[in-house]
């Protein structure tokens, strides 16, 4: 017991050593600044961090997308107005790629928004669903709630990579498929299943992260106006349409712009999954940018510093109409 | 006419059993108020009745029909919830009609009975608001509505006015006292307010740890507790207790002595205790003359509360048991003065050893 208690006791000690180095500087900041200008001194690491990779970058990408050449170096690049939105919206008619001087352009956004609806949708649906058993009373409750979650935690890359292992000509779907009998597909061939599996697996690796703020969101909900709803002879649909779908719109609407965003920044999984492919069947507008911008020999800076522009300011507009729509509608 | 009968009426939350198994039979029209301290059982109770909870054991007769296998929306029963349970993003009219919608019911028989339930409770002018936009006594009053608009046989009330201010607790008492009155339907209501439990009750059943201690009218529980924890659970403040032994059984009564205490003599039947016998003696607060010429017990007051209507003066026998005498008007005495306190005859309340009522001749 005693050597239990001194263990810990050291422990503690140790944990405290940064707070015990750290204090004297912070008092002698607090008498040099007076006590009103600490916060300031407890944000500025944040700040500057958030100024550094975040608030610069945006400016950087400003300039770039305004500047032309391959050259890397800011001094070394001439202005060229906005030649490069006028490449990209340069287009015969905006419904056939073919028609565009950029057609990758127009399809990976295409592509976008067939994949963000189609993602969004199924993602809500199905997190909604989950959370929704995961707050009954079932054994094993917190295992499935973990077993959920884990895919989140998994490296992009990785969840590619296994997915790959599981769909390809020799993988393990197929020899699944082979052992009861069936014929082998090719699925990251074909463009519509290439597709599908895109929205799959992106779904798969990412719902756990949306149950858990469902699930949240669903055991705020007070017990007892359940059970006035039980008193009143509600069904079970019209408990969840009418109680808990109305009483969990705050956080459905905060998982939507989270879904709707992070889908449409959709990139890691798919790049090492199909690569964009078959042909430019799943290109998405973050991978475009990467291949103008990086990839592709010469690499155009300016061309993806515009279309990510162009991206962020959609992102903008939409995130400010559901913001607008929440206040409105908030209870 | 809905009567309700529980019969070994049982409730198990795994080996923890809430309530052992308890016979009670609840007449037409009757408002039976169930009262207990927080853990008795009380709400366990309720929500049995009501099908929120599903009984161990026995079985529950609503108009002699067992209901034990009734889902609650079937039961003709309508509760009252503590926290009022509105649902937060409908009016105050679809609070009300969202039951009747949930049976298909006309949609101007819906209409007709909204109107009827606010217009009896004086909220016809809210009908369009959500639970936020109202006061606590409103909420509550929507709560009602939303159990009157269902016409049950039998109302359940949990605990409805703990979450008002003591005002607003005193004017819905008596509202809801009235509504009983009008509409004439069996209600249960369940409190740990005695207060509650005295002004609205036709009967009240004493809970504690899911065993009915006791069931009567109001001041037959107040005149005549059955046992030591009905005698300290009904009357506010609580009844004194004092601890002392039976010295003498003669023809006249019983000699009470308790240590440091003059001995009183109680005019009690032939019964069963003996000389010798260690008993409690209770005494209401109401129930002592303070004598002027000096006999009678000796207490020196710690705390006197002055109410202005009431005094209150807290006190300690000269063995330290606490002791408090009500004195009507505003009292004289203060801190640190010896009474002299004289148990008014005819309101000795006796228990054995077990707590159990000693008969007594009464006054």
């Amino acid at each position: 017991m005693r050597a239990t208690a001194a263990l810990s006791g050291a422990i503690a000690a140790l944990a405290a050593l940064p707070a015990r180095a750290v204090e004297p500087v912070m008092h002698g900041a607090q008498k040099a600044l007076g006590i009103k200008q600490m916060p300031w001194v407890f944000l500025i690491p944040n700040l500057l961090a958030v100024l550094l990779f975040s608030l610069m970058p945006v400016f950087i990408n400003l300039f770039y997308s305004v500047t032309g050449s391959d050259r890397l170096y800011p001094v070394d690049r001439p202005y060229i107005g906005g030649a490069n939105y006028e490449t990209l919206f340069d287009c015969g008619n905006y419904l056939d790629p073919s028609t565009c001087s950029r057609d990758l352009f127009w399809r990976a956004l295409g592509n976008t928004l067939v994949f963000v609806p189609v993602q969004v949708a199924a993602m809500i649906g199905i997190a909604l669903f989950t959370a929704i058993c995961l707050n009954r009373d079932i054994r094993g409750r917190g295992f499935f709630r973990s077993i959920f979650f884990f895919p989140v935690m998994l490296s992009p890359v990785v969840v590619a990579l296994t997915w790959q292992w599981i769909l390809q000509r020799n993988g393990a779907l197929n020899g699944l498929l082979t052992s009861i009998g069936l014929n082998r597909v090719n699925w990251l061939v074909f463009p519509d299943s290439a597709f599908f599996w895109s929205v799959f697996v992106t779904v798969w690796a990412h719902m756990g992260f949306f149950t858990i703020i469902l699930l949240a969101g669903l055991q705020s909900i007070p017990r007892d106006v359940y059970e006035a709803a039980k008193m009143d002879a509600a069904s079970p649909w019209r408990v969840f349409t009418r109680i808990t779908l109305p009483m969990l719109k705050p956080t459905l609407l905060v998982v939507f712009i989270l879904c709707v965003i992070r889908s449409v920044q959709t990139f890691d999984e798919l790049y090492v999954l199909t690569g964009g492919g078959p042909g430019s069947a799943t290109i998405l507008i973050v991978q475009y940018i990467y291949e103008v911008g990086f990839a592709i020999q010469p690499r155009n800076f300016g061309l993806a510093a515009a279309a990510s522009l162009l991206l962020g300011a959609v992102l903008m507009i939409f995130t400010l109409i559901q913001l607008r729509l929440a206040r409105g509608r908030n209870l | 006419m809905a009567n309700l009968i529980l019969e070994k009426l049982g409730k198990s939350f795994g080996a923890v059993k809430v309530i052992p198994g308890l016979d009670l039979q609840i007449d037409d029209g009757e408002f039976v108020v169930f009262v207990g301290p927080s853990g008795c059982g009380k709400s366990t109770l309720l929500r049995l009745i009501a099908g929120l909870e599903e009984a161990s054991t026995g079985d529950i007769r609503i108009s002699g029909e067992s209901v034990i296998s009734v889902p609650a929306a079937d039961r003709g029963v309508a509760m009252v919830f503590q926290s009022y349970a509105l649902y937060p993003h409908m009016t105050v009219r679809e609070n009300l009609s969202f039951g009747l919608e949930n049976i298909r019911m006309p949609k101007d028989e819906i209409a007709r009975r909204v109107a009827t339930a606010t217009k009896m409770l004086q909220i016809e002018e809210l009908l369009e608001r959500r639970p936020k936009e109202l006061s606590g006594g409103q909420r509550q009053r929507v709560a009602i509505g939303r159990a009157i608009t269902r016409d049950p046989k039998i109302f359940l009330f949990d605990e409805p006015l703990s979450n008002l201010d003591a005002e607003l607790r005193v004017l819905m008492r008596v509202e809801i006292t009235k509504l009983h009155e009008r509409l004439g339907n069996t209600m249960i209501y369940v409190t740990h307010d005695q207060i509650e439990a005295m002004t609205m009750a036709d009967k009240i059943v004493v809970l504690r740890k899911g065993v009915i201690e006791q069931v009567g009218v109001p001041l037959e529980l107040y005149n005549r507790p059955r046992n030591l924890f009905v005698a300290g659970f009904i009357g506010s403040p609580r009844m004194n207790f004092v601890d002392g032994t039976i010295t003498e059984v003669t023809g006249a009564g019983l000699s009470f002595q308790s240590p440091h205490l003059p001995p009183l003599t109680l005019p009690a039947r032939p019964g069963p205790l003996r000389a010798g016998a260690t008993v409690t003696l209770g005494v209401r607060p109401e129930h002592f003359t303070l004598s002027e010429n000096g006999t009678g017990w000796p207490l020196k007051v710690s705390v006197a509360e002055q109410h202005g209507a009431n005094s209150y003066l807290h006190c300690v026998t000269p063995d330290g048991t606490p002791m408090l005498i009500h004195e009507a008007g505003q009292s004289h005495v203060a801190r640190g003065d010896i009474l002299r306190a004289e148990p008014r005859e005819g309101h000795w309340h006796l228990f054995n050893a077990e707590g159990q009522r000693m008969p007594l001749d009464e006054g």
